[in-house]
């Protein structure tokens, strides 16, 4: 195919792929191109490039030619040209032309040092194909067992067993330098025999070249010298894009002797929002069909960077920011801005009932009583809200509710720590958050404990993680943000840090011991500092913080506090930003952060300068994590009504609309309990006790395990799931228990269905009790209905039971 | 032994490429023959588990040239089909054992209750942890969750477990969503009932659907209104199928296991694994797919023989035969797949309690009905039932092979919430010469 037709394909495919109007209009609108690089050396191993070209608008706005535009070499025989990608072909000198629409650059191109293929190092060169392939991933190969036989170390943590495992094992027919083409590596990888995994490269990619020039070469391991990959650069690393669209990113290594190399196809791509971009193994993003952002991870041989793609509304115009959306502190601004750069409206303000609904759930796990609700709508104060979130926060149960959240985190479980050890770690919570003592002691507290577990709350903590390994996978997820899990086998796959840092962590609790005093209570100590070594390969481990200075060795002192200094320090960016993520999550129902405690840098916030704001604010506050709430429920943002306008729909990610969330397992049980009048006894718990209130997590309930109470396993509130099943809708239909409540002679039926209250009266008073508002129309004509086909009291439980079930009592709007 | 359909595969493969064809043909013919258990996607299981090990030795391993001390005190006896012999405290199974394939090379190496739960629910091996509580514990999902999170979707919920939660039944990182419906109480019983499946009694029809249909005006105004977020609209589909349920009459009646002839009832047996049996039929012919049933208590340590000849085999005798012979009956056998499995088999000796202690080296489990070639025996073990002989079958391959059945892809690559990926079956390979 000539060229010109090529780019007559080409141009075609994107007018299918685009809306044609958008591309036209943008080729018509190109003032120049630049492309990327501005040169191209064809040399050694450097054996391909890929060029990015990028169209710059009248309004300085930029568009991705790369595949639109002809790329034409005056001397075709240097180079193949493919999707933008340069292959050397034979060494030599010329110039390529790149047209698009009526623009035109030339950058010159030069092929050296080709003819002969150079010198292969395995653990540079080849291990990386293998990662990229996919061929040591945890679901085949690289799996613990192996598969079919053939094992390699997961992500290539381990060269030299890969090594052997190609070169000396298998019985030598992996690696068959007699005939390259059926050694099985490379004839099981470009599909010429029957391979599990599927045909994994062409036979005549870059890649399969590589692999057959390693084995001509007699499968060297390489040289020691050989410098090796200090980082990994990609380009561009921020771009506005069109929905539907397409953006070709060039990944480039540089090597320890400053030497740099393309290896934007033996990279790898992943994305944290699949739906809003994607990336394929050409390094090629495509946008979806929403607005939003996402953060493409681009790894190499244990190094990363990321790409982070926005994407405006289609078709919208920059909202302008309505009079009342005042900036009551900067989450406003922040916020502001990022609608601005997405071209989202924001919904309305909240109405005060649905306000005094949220704020309470939120921040008490209670639902408002009705006078409270009359009293407050009817209050015409300016500083009313402001009041509110006063009173919620200084709530008995606003302390209450935050223990049993942080206890879920902590893992206040009585399963694995024992009554007593749960019932002194929960006061020990609740002392805490009823003081609203600085996160940044308690956590350093916990972290340092030991003790009787009897009478030290957080020594229990070192009862429920009972190894180096676990309280180091805890204290990093919990309290950094940082998940070590993968490091504790294997370098983690989108992260920097490696077994050598999770054994560092380790180290500070190697030796942790637990002394047994009777059933119920251990004596926790730490009676010296050993560093730790590296299971199986038996490597001994400095024990230091993640980039931190090494604490030194010393048998007689405990080194937990160099670390919980460390860990608690107003430096550590991890410490702040995490417990701001997580306070923000809970309150605007999706963390800047997914999940909320993963906080690693290839997993960007959705508005970084927001999260940053978060956590400088609870720094300048020493620690207040009451003040940093107060901050967040006063905003605008906070108090934006979850109805949706015509723009924010599809938004999940920048709050222009509050998200609907299910209350919690024990905040529903509370409501249930609340609105029909009859408590929940609980054993060991004093009469009237809450589900919020309850300091033992293994109490026997139907409602609790079903709605999904945390199972306080794991250092998360992941186990505390909003997810729905049948069995929930099942259970708030029908349950014997919920029906028992609503016709009991003590409850609120029985109460109103003896008052002198008319039919209005007493549907307003269920739906103030239950979704905490006046009853809207259908509300009052369905009520009703059902007063007047039955008998007082029957009506009543009907219309009580509809209301219970209804999504406004069932969701916090 | 060849494996029928892969081999196929593989050899088409290579004369494809012989052929000359193109790569893409070979790809699309590989995803062609990956769908060739597609048609299997209307067979259901019942997945009965028998807690606490299931004495290989004295149920359908047995070894009369042993010493009497491994040998113990049953006997072998013919069953139906000639040169297949059980224990003579299996006179029930063996009038069926045409319908049955007896796989005696089950092997793994964890000894412990929970663990071995855990392994022969889950095909995983778990890492640390306190695998004998009484709470959901899987670190990968259970088979039942894996129907539900892979198969189609039902008017019954897709995973329904009874008399009680699995303890190792649980759903992992698959999510609440994909955990088993649990029948909280046993159909043996008198007062049996399933919870939450209908309005309290008192609260009549008439007035349930008054009730109901008020609702859905309320919710559905609701909606329409405000377009609300995805966790309603998730939580509104469960709604619905709640709905779905407590209005299809066959459904709720699939639960009331008290509409069931007595004579059948009588059939099982009015015991637990009996009526659990029968219930899990009526479950599976109302569209569930896949129901695990646990029965206890095998745990013999002590007084091995009087235990299974006095307490546990005659309910186990009764209800297994009378499940097939059912299924049969109702032409139902071919489209479900039974499979009778166990945490691990029993020493080979006999201690000095009188019972046999924990052995997971080598043991028994019965598949039969979806498919399975009845009358057949798969792998052997040596004279003392003590190791595999032929044939080793490891707990991934009885998972893959639950799958296979079922028409779902045992090779599918699942991935945990911090995006690694799983192998669901852990290279698991489908005991194909089960299958006709």
């Amino acid at each position: 195919m000539s060229p010109r037709l090529n780019y007559i394909a080409v141009l075609l495919c994107a007018l299918t792929c685009l809306s044609p109007s958008a591309i036209g209009r943008d080729l018509a609108a190109i003032q120049r191109v630049s492309v990327q690089p501005s040169a191209i050396e064809i040399s050694g191993q450097d054996r391909q490039q890929q060029l990015v070209v990028t169209g710059i608008r009248v309004d300085g706005s930029q568009i991705d030619l790369t595949h639109v535009a002809a790329i034409k070499l005056l001397d075709p025989s240097l180079a193949s040209v493919d999707a933008a990608l340069l292959s050397g072909l034979q060494e030599g000198e010329t110039q390529i032309r790149i047209e698009a629409g009526n623009s035109v650059a030339t950058i010159p191109l030069r092929v050296s040092n080709f003819s002969n293929y150079p010198p292969i190092h395995f653990e540079g060169d080849v291990l990386p194909l293998f990662s990229k392939l996919g061929c040591n991933s945890g679901g085949c190969h690289g799996k613990q067992s192996g598969q079919n036989g053939f094992r390699l170390s997961v992500f290539g943590s381990d060269p030299r067993a890969d090594f052997d495992a190609l070169v000396r094992e298998g019985r030598g027919r992996r690696v068959f330098p007699g005939a390259i083409e059926r050694s099985l590596i490379y004839s099981k990888a470009v599909g010429i025999s029957a391979h599990g995994g599927g045909q994994r490269m062409s036979a005549d990619s870059q890649d399969a070249q590589l692999l057959r020039e390693w084995i001509r070469q007699g499968m060297p391991w390489g040289s020691e010298q050989a410098a090796r990959v200090a980082k990994i650069t990609v380009q561009p690393r921020l771009r506005v894009m069109l929905p539907r669209s397409q953006q070709q990113l060039r990944v480039v290594a540089t090597y320890s002797d400053g030497r740099t190399r393309d290896v934007t196809r033996a990279a790898s791509y992943s994305s944290n929002e699949a739906v809003i971009s994607d990336c394929d193994s050409r390094g090629i993003i495509q946008t979806g069909k929403v607005a939003g952002e996402a953060a493409i991870t681009i790894s190499y041989m244990g190094f990363v960077d990321v790409s982070r793609i926005v994407i405006p509304q289609p078709g919208a115009t920059v909202p302008v920011r309505p009079s009342w959306f005042t900036s009551v502190n900067m989450i406003d601004d922040l916020v502001w801005n990022k609608w601005q750069q997405l071209r989202i409206a924001p919904s309305e303000l909240c109405d005060d009932a649905t306000f005094l609904r949220r704020v309470m759930v939120k921040t008490s796990g209670t639902l408002p009583g009705v006078e409270q609700v009359r009293t407050f709508t009817a209050d015409s104060s300016p500083d009313k809200r402001a009041e509110v979130i006063e009173r919620a926060l200084a709530s008995r149960e606003f302390t209450n509710y935050w223990t049993q959240r942080w206890s879920d985190i902590l893992m206040v479980n009585s399963k694995s720590i024992g009554g007593r050890g749960a019932y002194v770690f929960h006061q020990w919570i609740r002392q805490q958050i009823r003081t609203n003592r600085p996160y940044n002691e308690w956590v350093y507290d916990i972290i340092v404990a030991s003790g009787n577990s009897g009478q030290v709350g957080p020594a229990n903590f070192y009862r429920g993680q009972r190894t180096p390994e676990d309280v180091t996978r805890t204290i990093s997820q919990a309290f950094l943000g940082i998940r070590m899990d993968c490091t504790q086998c294997h370098h983690h796959p989108f992260e920097k840090w490696g077994q050598d840092d999770f054994y560092g962590l380790a180290g500070y609790f190697n030796g942790m011991t637990r002394q047994k005093l009777d059933d119920n209570r251990d004596l926790i100590y730490h009676p010296g500092h050993k560093p730790i070594s590296v299971p199986v390969v038996n490597r001994l481990v400095q024990t230091r913080p993640l980039d931190g200075v090494p604490t030194p060795a010393d048998d007689r002192t405990d080194p937990r506090p160099e670390l919980a200094k460390w860990v608690t320090s107003p430096k550590n960016p991890f410490f702040s930003r995490l417990v701001a993520n997580r306070l923000w999550k809970h309150l605007m129902g999706r963390g800047l952060v997914e999940p909320e405690d993963d906080l690693r840098e290839t997993n960007p916030p959705t508005n970084p300068e927001l999260l940053n704001h978060l956590a400088e604010t609870l720094k300048a506050s020493d620690f207040d994590l009451k003040a940093l709430m107060r901050h967040i429920l006063s905003s605008h943002a906070f108090q934006l009504s979850s109805q949706s306008t015509g723009t924010n729909y599809s938004d999940d990610q920048t709050f222009s609309h509050y998200l609907v969330r299910r209350l919690p397992a024990e905040v529903m049980l509370d409501a249930i309990c609340q609105v029909t009048g009859v408590p929940e006894s609980y054993p060991g718990h004093p009469p009237g006790a809450r589900a919020i209130e309850l300091w033992d997590n293994q109490l026997p309930s139907y409602f609790l395990d079903t709605f999904g109470r945390s199972l306080r396993e794991s250092p998360c509130e992941c186990g505390s799931s909003g997810e729905p099943t049948m069995a929930q809708a099942l259970h708030l239909l029908n349950a014997p228990e919920i029906e028992a409540k609503i016709q009991n002679d003590q409850g609120l039926v029985s109460v109103l269905s003896k008052s002198d209250d008319d039919v209005g009266e007493l549907i307003e008073h269920i739906a103030l009790v239950t979704v905490n508002r006046l009853p809207t129309a259908r509300e009052r004509k369905t009520g009703t209905r059902l007063l007047q086909n039955a008998s007082r009291r029957q009506g009543l439980e009907d219309f009580l039971w509809v209301m219970m079930n209804s999504y406004d009592f069932l969701f916090v709007k | 032994m060849r494996m029928h359909s892969k081999t196929n595969r593989r050899d088409f493969i290579r004369m494809g490429s012989i052929a000359g064809l193109g790569m893409a043909d070979i790809m699309r013919m590989q995803q062609l023959s990956a769908a060739d258990n597609g048609d299997r996607s209307d067979v259901n299981c019942i997945f009965i588990f028998i807690v606490g090990g299931m004495p290989q030795q004295d149920m359908w391993d047995l070894k009369p040239d042993a010493p009497p001390e491994i040998r113990g005190d049953f006997r072998n006896i013919s069953t139906n089909v000639p040169g297949i012999q059980i224990s003579d405290v299996l006179p029930g199974c063996a009038t069926v054992a045409d319908r049955m394939a007896i796989l005696r090379s089950l092997t793994h190496d964890d000894s412990d209750h929970g663990r071995g739960f855990h392994i022969m629910m889950s095909g995983k091996k778990p890492g640390a942890g306190d695998f004998n509580g009484n709470q959901n514990n899987n670190q990968h999902p259970c088979i039942g969750s894996m129907v539900s999170h892979l198969g189609r979707p039902s008017v019954l919920p897709p995973y329904i477990s009874v008399p009680n939660f699995l303890n190792s039944g649980g759903p992992s990182f698959l999510g609440p969503s994909h955990g088993p419906f649990v029948i909280d109480a046993d159909p043996a019983a008198p007062d049996f009932s399933v919870r939450d499946i209908a309005l309290p009694a008192d609260v009549a029809t008439q007035r349930g659907r008054l009730r109901q249909q008020a609702l859905q005006q309320i919710n559905q105004f609701e909606q329409s209104a405000e377009r609300i977020g995805r966790q309603v609209r998730s939580f509104d589909t469960f709604y619905n199928k709640a709905y779905n349920l407590m209005a299809s009459r066959e459904a709720r009646e699939a639960f009331d296991i008290g509409r069931e002839p007595e004579k059948i009832r009588d059939a099982y047996g009015m015991t637990s694994i009996g009526q659990c049996s029968l219930l899990a039929r009526r479950m599976v012919e109302a569209g569930c797919r896949f129901v695990a049933v646990e029965n206890g208590h095998w745990d013999t340590h002590r007084k091995n023989t009087y235990s299974l000849r006095d307490l546990l085999c005659p309910a186990f005798d009764q209800a297994i035969p009378a499940l097939l012979n059912d299924l049969q009956d109702r032409g139902m056998l071919e489209k479900t797949l039974v499979v009778v499995t166990t945490e691990f088999g029993r020493t080979p000796r006999i201690n000095d309690l009188a019972g046999r202690d924990h052995w997971p080296n080598a043991f028994s489990i019965v598949m039969a009905g979806g498919g399975v070639k009845g009358g057949q025996v798969i792998g052997a073990t040596d004279k003392q039932a003590a190791e595999v002989t032929d044939r080793p079958i490891s707990p991934e391959d009885m998972v893959a092979t639950v799958l296979y059945a079922l028409g779902i892809d045992h090779t599918k690559i699942l991935h945990t919430p911090l995006g690694r990926p799983v192998p669901i079956a852990d290279g698991g390979k489908v005991v194909h010469e089960l299958f006709t």
